[in-house]
């Protein structure tokens, strides 16, 4: 449950929330992506009021949430996740297929396998690129990092930070801390439903109380 | 034997056309459609009641199907409103009872203005002979009609980015959302869609044999049966589901009668859904 | 909480008691409103039945006629076939209703079915009724129907007797229900109507309790249905329809108010006033009835009873 926050995200920026269990991300992206409805305040993106809109209203707009539950279509291929992924964008829906299968090219090599046929890495991999499809002005990721090995983990980051450079805003809500930190220029620390701490990644990263409680030093 | 068989063919094809339609409506919105035979026997009166007043067959019977469509389009942006306004199971409890509402209306209208007796689309040649056996055209017209609205539809869903979106809402409805695809809708396209499959099934009916009092309770009864005992997973099981019950039940007419049949067949239904509840569409592709 | 001396219900019951049992004063010899008073009374008690069933346990139940005409046909094919007497038929046709409500019940609840396809089961099994009837034409002439005129039961052959003995079926009903309602078994229906899972983790069985609100209501459903065919001089299969039974009781029961004692008695009185205007319209009546089922699901759900409380601010029961 979220009670009382405020949150900024500047065009072309990584912005991270990190937190324990419970402590509201999700309830965070979902209220963006307006599968829940905040009982008060207010959601501005560029002006406008996504507070209130549907799901399919404010993906139109280009706010794009990938859910830590991927929520992908497991009797389709590929080829048809992404496809459906840029729906509501059709126009330039060819140069995001060149352009996601360029970031992951294990997607290109199973374009026509069916969803839930793959590894959960790989599913990773297509939720994050279905969002991508939709060439989205913010990209609002439920730690990805789920359930991924170690190694998928930083491959998955590397491409990230791919798509950051092409200068998508993006939001991440992370489990792994470090990973957040060093993608994420800004980082807010959710407890229980309340912001504790934000600033620069890099700040946060000197900070003592966060060195105890999500690094493990100290 | 064979005059039989290519009868429950021709009638397995029109519950098939049901059955899909309700099962889209079901896995889509959400809803069951009690009222789903009157869809059908709405297109076909309209064809015979045009046919009647002098129009040319093939446009009357593009009118009738026309008028499902539209009976359906209305039905969801009026009567099933509320219905929509709930989820899962309320919805689903409340949009039963208003379609079963629905048919009694239906019903009772059509059997107060167009009373009993058949009403038939007439054709205008008796019968053709194909390999040696003697077919009416009308089980031949009936058949081409079904299998073509089929093959539309399934060109539509597999190859239409619309028919797969409509699939990814059966798929998995939050997903969808999260692309932009808007599930409220889509439902009325595809409650449009499904009427206008039903409404083929009734003037094929019209065509094909009569359209009685009792023709859109039976037409719901059989889809349902389709639907729940074929619990089947695409389009083309749920057309040959529907042949299998149309013959099925053509021939076990003949030898045990119709009423046993229906009681097998009722039973058979009953049994499926006690022993797999979750027979009526798991997904499809 | 302060009981009352007298508990309100019986009062209640008193009072409906006292008014229904003045009623075949009022209408004299006409035969007319005496089948239209005693339907009425018939139909209370189906409605009394389905609040049990539906109301308390939400089993959607859509075979109330078919469970009627089980009862009837039961027990007036026994009645000419064997020779028995036709009390003896017109218990073991409830015992027939009885179990096939509570197996339907029983059924469902351990198979998990949910509100639908227990709906859709019970639908089946009104139309493998009406076609049982249909098919064994040697034993139950089919679509004609059979007549029960003559069949040695004197008592339900005057109309002002039969009513009466309509009427004691109705009040002994409503009596049981107020009883069940006071008892262990009320706060578990009440339990169960709001969360069915909580109520399991509560420690109520909720199985035992669904099985008996569909038994008791079954049972209750058939002899009301076996006595009136009796009372009606012949029973057929189109009495015993859906849209002959099943959607009336809808009705009333959502006019009237879910979950409440008078429910069934005000559904029954409104549902006999309409019912006697629309009789004009013939073939129309279907389209009414299923009307007036989409319009009150849709706007008054909640009843008679409920709207009465609110105006007079009493705890009307």
């Amino acid at each position: 449950m979220l009670r009382e926050i405020s949150l900024e995200v500047q065009s072309g920026e990584a912005v991270g929330v990190i937190g324990p269990n419970g402590s509201g991300k999700t309830t965070l992206f979902k209220a963006i992506a307006g599968m829940l409805r905040p009982k008060s305040g207010k959601i501005l993106f560029d002006g406008l009021r996504l507070d209130g809109l549907h799901t399919p209203d404010v993906a139109r707009r280009g706010v794009v949430y990938v859910p830590a539950e991927r929520e992908l279509f497991p009797q389709m291929t590929v080829l048809e996740n992404l496809e459906l992924g840029a729906y509501a964008n059709p126009r330039d829906r060819d140069d995001q297929f060149r352009f996601v299968f360029s970031l992951f090219p294990r997607l290109a090599e199973r374009k026509r396998q069916l969803a839930e046929s793959m590894s959960g890495g790989e599913q990773q991999m297509l939720a994050i690129a279905r969002g991508v499809m939709a060439k989205p002005k913010v990209l609002l990721l439920d730690e990805p990092s789920t359930g991924l090995a170690p190694l998928l983990v930083a491959e998955m980051y590397r491409q990230l930070s791919q798509l950051k450079a092409q200068g998508l805003t993006i939001l991440l809500a992370e489990q792994q801390v470090p990973h957040a930190l060093a993608f994420c220029e800004r980082t807010y620390v959710l407890e229980n439903g309340w912001i504790k701490l934000s600033g620069r990644s890099s700040d946060l990263l000197g900070d003592p109380a966060i060195k105890r409680s999500y690094l493990g030093v100290g | 034997m064979i005059p039989i068989i290519i009868d429950g063919v021709v009638q397995g094809l029109q519950f098939s056309l049901l059955a899909v339609g309700i099962t889209l409506i079901y896995g889509l919105g959400g809803v069951l459609n009690l009222a789903h035979g009157q869809f059908a026997v709405i297109g076909g009166v309209t064809a015979a009641l045009l046919i009647g007043g002098g129009m040319n067959v093939i446009l009357a019977c593009v009118l009738g199907v026309l008028a499902s469509g539209l009976f359906g389009l209305i039905v969801d942006r009026s009567l099933l409103l509320p219905a929509y306004r709930y989820k899962g199971e309320e919805r689903l409890l409340l949009g039963l009872i208003l379609t079963l509402g629905l048919s009694f209306v239906v019903d009772g209208y059509l059997n107060y203005r167009v009373p009993d007796a058949a009403l038939t689309v007439q054709l205008p040649y008796p019968s053709v002979t194909v390999a040696g056996i003697t077919i009416r055209t009308a089980s031949v017209a009936t058949s081409v009609l079904a299998i073509l609205a089929f093959l539309m539809l399934g060109a539509f869903l597999k190859g239409t980015l619309l028919g797969k979106a409509v699939r990814s809402i059966i798929q998995n409805e939050v997903g969808a959302e999260l692309c932009g695809i808007s599930a409220t809708r889509t439902r009325t396209l595809i409650v449009c869609l499904s009427a206008i499959l039903a409404g083929v099934g009734g003037v094929a009916q019209g065509v094909f044999s009569s359209l009685g009092s009792e023709l859109g309770v039976e037409l719901t009864i059989f889809a349902l049966i389709v639907a729940v005992v074929g619990g089947v997973r695409s389009i083309s099981g749920t057309l040959v589901a529907g042949i299998l019950l149309g013959i099925v039940n053509a021939v076990a007419s003949f030898y045990i009668g119709t009423y046993l049949t229906l009681i097998i067949l009722l039973a058979a239904a009953m049994l499926t859904i006690l022993v797999r509840p979750s027979g009526m569409l798991a997904y499809w592709t | 909480m302060r009981q009352p001396r007298i508990p309100t219900g019986y009062v209640t019951l008193g009072v409906v008691g006292a008014v229904l049992a003045l009623v075949p004063l009022a209408t004299g010899d006409s035969a007319h409103y005496a089948r239209i008073t005693t339907l009425m009374l018939v139909y209370m008690t189906y409605a009394v039945a389905f609040n049990m069933i539906l109301g308390h346990t939400r089993q959607l139940f859509l075979c109330l006629g078919a469970l009627a005409g089980s009862a009837a046909y039961v027990s007036v094919v026994l009645t000419r076939e064997l020779e028995l007497s036709p009390w003896t038929t017109i218990l073991l046709g409830t015992l027939v209703a009885g179990a096939l409500g509570g197996m339907f019940s029983y059924v469902s609840v351990r198979r998990g079915l949910g509100v639908i396809f227990l709906g859709i089961v019970t639908l089946a099994f009104s139309l493998i009724f009406q076609n049982l009837i249909y098919g064994l034409r040697a034993l139950t002439n089919g679509e004609t129907g059979l007549v029960t005129k003559g069949m040695g039961l004197s008592v339900l052959e005057d109309q002002r007797s039969s009513y009466y003995v309509i009427f004691g079926v109705l009040m002994l009903s409503l009596f049981v229900y107020q009883l069940m309602m006071r008892s262990r078994i009320g706060v578990a229906f009440r339990a169960l109507s709001d969360d069915e899972y909580t109520a399991e983790l509560a420690g109520i069985d909720v199985t035992s309790y669904k099985v008996l609100a569909a038994s008791v209501g079954s049972l209750l459903i058939g002899f009301v249905g076996a006595l009136y065919g009796y009372r009606n001089g012949f029973i057929s299969p189109a009495i015993y329809s859906l849209a002959g039974i099943d959607i009336v009781v809808l009705i009333t029961l959502l006019v009237g108010g879910m979950r409440t004692l008078l429910g069934p008695v005000l559904g029954g009185v409104a549902f006999a006033v309409v019912d006697e205007l629309v009789r004009p319209f013939g073939q129309l009546t279907v389209l009414v009835y299923g009307m007036l089922l989409i319009i009150l699901f849709l706007t008054f759900r909640e009843g008679l009873v409920s709207v009465l409380r609110k105006v007079t601010k009493l705890d009307i029961p």
